[in-house]
C-alpha cells in the first residue's frame, strides 16, 4: 500500500493532524486525526510497503508485541484502504 | 487599489464597485508604496461561488470571494482568518467560536448590553496575527476587518488575543479551562485551510502556536445575564461587579 501524494502531516497542539493539499484538497475536505502509532504508520506508508513490512517497522519503533502491531496495521490498512488516500 | 487589513497592505483588485465602497474605511492613504499581496478572483471561483450564493449581486459575490483570497493567502504573512465573535474590553481581545447558530452573537450581545466598555471588533470574521516579538500573551492580535459577517458587527481596530472561548448551550452556567490537545481539536472547524502547500503548512505551525499560547475554554451557558458573568470572570479575571455595569 502507498499513501497518495497531496496530504501533509504535522503537530498541532501534540495531537497528529493530517490534512490535503493541492488537488487533493480539492476533493477531499477536512482533517484526518492520528495517534501517534497512527502518525508513525501514516509517514511509513508514504513510500509503497506491504503490511508485513509495516508489523516490522511498527516492532522497531514501539515497545508492543507482535499481535498489537498486527492489529495496529490491519485496523491502519482498513481504514485508509479508500481511493482518496491511496492509489 | 491597496488597503490596509491586518497591518498589511494588500492590493484588492474588485472588478465590481461593492467592495470599494465596503472598505472604504480601510482604504490605504499611501497607494503608491509596494503591496504585501494582491488579491483577485477567477472567473472559475466566481461562478463556483454564484452557484453557492443564488440570488445575491455580483457586486456581493465578487466581495465574499476576495475575501476568501485574502484570507487564504494570509498565512504566508503569519495571519489567518479565525471564524468568531472576537469582543474588545479594556484593551484585550476575547473571541468566542462555536458552529453558526450555537448563540455566538447572543452570548456577545449579552457582554455589549451589559459591560461598560465593552465591544465588538469583529463579529464573524476577524483576521488574527502572529507577532513574534511581542511579549509572551500579546503574541496574537485580533484585527478588526470589513468583513464582519451579516450582523455587520465590528470596528476598525485591533487588540491582544487574551482568549479563545467555545460555546456550548447548557441550562446552567460554568466555563472549564481545556487543554491544547482539545484546543486543536475544536480550532480546526473554525478557521479557513489553504490547499496550497506553502500556506497549508504555515497555517498548521500558526495553530500550533496558536493553541498553546491563548487559553482556551469551553463555556456552557443559557442565554441569562449571568452567562455573561460567568465568562467575564474565566476571561477577564476577576468577578463582575456593579461598578463594570454599563
Amino acid at each position: 500500500m502507498k499513501i497518495k501524494e497531496g496530504f501533509i502531516i504535522r503537530q498541532v497542539g501534540g495531537e497528529n493532524i493530517v490534512v490535503p493539499i493541492g488537488k487533493t484538497g480539492k476533493d477531499f475536505h477536512g482533517m484526518i486525526k492520528l495517534n501517534d502509532s497512527g502518525a508513525f504508520l501514516w509517514r511509513f506508508f508514504t513510500q509503497d510497503h506491504t503490511e508485513e513490512e509495516a508489523v516490522a517497522a511498527l516492532l522497531n519503533e514501539y515497545e508492543v508485541d507482535e499481535a498489537t502491531a498486527k492489529a495496529d496495521v490491519a485496523a491502519f490498512v482498513k481504514t485508509l484502504n479508500d481511493p482518496r488516500f491511496v492509489d | 487599489m491597496i488597503y490596509e487589513l491586518a497591518g498589511l497592505r494588500v492590493d484588492i483588485k474588485n472588478r465590481c464597485r461593492y467592495t470599494s465602497e465596503f472598505c472604504k474605511e480601510y482604504l490605504s492613504e499611501d497607494q503608491s508604496s509596494p503591496a504585501a499581496f494582491e488579491a483577485a478572483v477567477t472567473n472559475e471561483e466566481f461562478a463556483a461561488e454564484k452557484k453557492e450564493s443564488e440570488g445575491f449581486s455580483d457586486g456581493y459575490i465578487e466581495n465574499i470571494c476576495l475575501y476568501r483570497s485574502i484570507c487564504l493567502q494570509m498565512p504566508k504573512y503569519g495571519r489567518f482568518l479565525l471564524h468568531s465573535a472576537v469582543l474588545e474590553y479594556e484593551n484585550n481581545a476575547y473571541a468566542f467560536l462555536g458552529r453558526s447558530g450555537i448563540g455566538k452573537s447572543t452570548h456577545t450581545a449579552l457582554w455589549i448590553n451589559n459591560v461598560r466598555g465593552a465591544e465588538i471588533l469583529n463579529g464573524d470574521k476577524p483576521i488574527i496575527g502572529y507577532n513574534e516579538a511581542a511579549a509572551e500573551d500579546e503574541k496574537f492580535i485580533a484585527y478588526g476587518t470589513p468583513w464582519n459577517g451579516k450582523e455587520n458587527r465590528g470596528k476598525k481596530g485591533q487588540a491582544p488575543l487574551k482568549a479563545l472561548c467555545f460555546i456550548e448551550r447548557a441550562k446552567e452556567n460554568s466555563i472549564e479551562k481545556i487543554g491544547i490537545g482539545e484546543a486543536a481539536d475544536r480550532i480546526f472547524s473554525q478557521i479557513l485551510l489553504p490547499t496550497e502547500q506553502e500556506a497549508a503548512e504555515k497555517t498548521l505551525e500558526l495553530m500550533d502556536m496558536f493553541v498553546r499560547t491563548v487559553s482556551a475554554y469551553v463555556l456552557h451557558c443559557n442565554m441569562d445575564i449571568s452567562a455573561m458573568q460567568t465568562s467575564f470572570r474565566a476571561l477577564v479575571g476577576r468577578e463582575f461587579t456593579n461598578n463594570d455595569r454599563k
